[in-house]
């Protein structure tokens, strides 16, 4: 039985996708099959934050719908061995999605894969729920601001209540909070709210914190997901996320501000 | 305000209220039955059948003709005053105007029909009466767009209320953490309800219907430890002095 992981946030542009591509790649490294679907049915991105943009044929609308088969549609990631990629459609709507046809999908692919990283889309409609109903584990991915904070509290709250363990009254879903586009020299500056606040508000564990970095877009643009640039901070604290993913215990990183030396304030050099 | 005018040439304001309103929500279209079971509730709590006004809800009723006006009529006879219908379809809106009433539209997740009540199991021994349980303890933190709330006594939080969280109690509020949502105590209108917490931050504090906003909180009140209750008709908060020995 593989592990249901969903990605979630509610609010939109937080770093959903980039960290649903980030984890299923370290996850993959790590030796674990991964697969890693994107719900965001009608804006998809995965497909392109994964550089497999060129490669799509069928989609999950077209598993649903019985046009395809699910081995027709899985695209195999060329970079990391295990790795799969279930792209969303472009052309149809999020009402296509049914909860039969999503139950279906990750029970075949529960048979050959260990984890199964679902992307959900910004939102709390349709295909966010959907995204999160047969969860086992969910990644909350935050902003340090205040409007994000808030929609990962109601996420949260979604998430004790619209899923499946919820209405049958299983164990719950086991919660993380991950922290994205995480800038010390602005919180110690006051323009974003710290790590202690977000925490305290939203009273879940801490799964890892991305500092704001240059990384991450230059990866999004290439299509290669950051866990691949191990040179640079954001990639490293991708890979210590999925070490805690996987049980293993890793001190915080990245969160406190950074001293500058003597040459760097000279030379203004910007991290990498 | 800027919009407001002389007092003298206003004759009234309008204003938003949330009052308390009893549903009587039909199962059935059969006023024989319903009117059966009405007598019966009336010989338990006569109390409650002067001229209280209710609204007839329809969501849960089969979707099957019904005599909005023999209904009324039967309602009235019974010291109910029936001031409008919620959900139903058009022809029932048209037939609720006519009578002079009110129609809302239906509330909505709860389209299912009911299901026959089926008799209660007795308790089991050690159970204790529902009298003695008409508050509520909720351990853990509210979050935004939730609700929780204790329609028959008092509310106790163990944990945090979110912004955009909503906690109501018919009695008073308990909040053992920081209150940063909506918090509604007394809601039936009981002046002597208040509103405790440990941290205020709230969004919105409200006793009986009295309310405060987080704008009109002094802001050297926040952060603190309070209570909230109505004092000469003025809902006042105040701090919790530490306590010196």
């Amino acid at each position: 039985m593989a592990k249901i992981i969903v990605v979630t946030s509610g609010k939109g542009g937080v770093g959903k996708t980039t960290s649903a591509a980030a984890i299923a790649t370290g996850l993959a490294f790590k030796g674990h099959k991964t697969v890693v679907i994107d719900f965001d049915v009608g804006l998809r991105n995965l497909d392109l934050i994964m550089g497999c943009e060129r490669r799509v044929v069928y989609d999950l609308i077209n598993v649903i719908q019985g046009e395809a088969g699910l081995n027709q549609a899985l695209i195999r990631d060329k970079r990391v061995e295990n790795l799969h990629i279930l792209p969303a459609s472009q052309t149809r709507d999020k009402d296509a999605l049914t909860i039969e046809g999503v139950e279906r999908v990750l029970d075949t692919l529960s048979e050959d894969f260990d984890y199964i990283v679902c992307d959900s889309p910004a939102g709390i409609e349709r295909g966010a729920q959907l995204a999160m109903y047969f969860a086992d584990e969910a990644v909350v991915v935050t902003n340090p601001e205040v409007s994000s904070v808030r929609d990962s509290d109601r996420m949260l709250g979604l998430l004790s209540s619209k899923t499946r363990r919820a209405e049958q009254g299983q164990e719950p879903i086991k919660e993380h909070l991950l922290i994205t586009r995480y800038s010390p020299d602005r919180v110690t500056s006051g323009d974003m709210l710290n790590l202690d606040d977000i925490r305290e508000i939203l009273a879940i564990p801490l799964i890892g914190l991305i500092p704001e970095s240059e990384a991450v877009l230059r990866a999004s643009n290439q299509g290669v997901p950051v866990t691949h640039d191990q040179q640079s901070d954001a990639g490293q604290a991708y890979s210590d996320t999925v070490d805690r993913l996987l049980g293993e215990d890793k001190p915080l990183r990245f969160h406190e501000q950074q001293k500058r030396g003597f040459l760097s304030r000279m030379f203004g050099g910007g991290r990498r | 305000m800027s919009l407001e005018l002389d007092a003298e040439q206003v004759a009234f304001t309008f204003k938003g209220g949330m009052l308390p309103l009893t549903v009587i929500e039909l199962a059935s279209g059969n006023i024989e039955r319903i009117e059966a079971q009405l007598s019966g509730k009336i010989s338990q709590s006569p109390a409650f059948f002067q001229h209280t006004p209710v609204v007839i809800g329809l969501e849960r009723l089969p979707d099957e003709p019904l005599a909005l006006d023999q209904l009324c009529a039967m309602l009235r006879r019974h010291r109910l005053l029936p001031v409008a219908v919620r959900g139903g379809n058009d022809a029932i809106k048209q037939s609720a105007w006519a009578l002079g009433i009110g129609w809302f539209p239906p509330q909505e997740g709860r389209a299912q029909p009911v299901v026959e009540p089926v008799p209660v199991a007795p308790l089991p021994e050690e159970a204790p009466p529902l009298e003695l349980r008409s508050g509520r303890i909720f351990r853990g933190t509210v979050r935004s767009g939730q609700q929780v709330s204790a329609p028959r006594g008092d509310l106790v939080v163990v944990g945090a209320v979110n912004a955009g969280a909503e906690i109501l109690a018919a009695g008073s509020i308990h909040v053992y953490g920081p209150l940063r949502g909506r918090a509604l105590a007394g809601i039936h209108g009981d002046q002597d309800a208040a509103v405790f917490c440990h941290e205020l931050d709230a969004e919105l504090l409200s006793v009986a219907g009295n309310y405060k906003r987080l704008e009109d909180i002094p802001p050297d009140l926040l952060g603190k430890s309070v209570q909230v209750r109505m004092v000469e008709d003025q809902l006042e908060i105040s701090a919790f002095e530490p306590l010196r020995v």
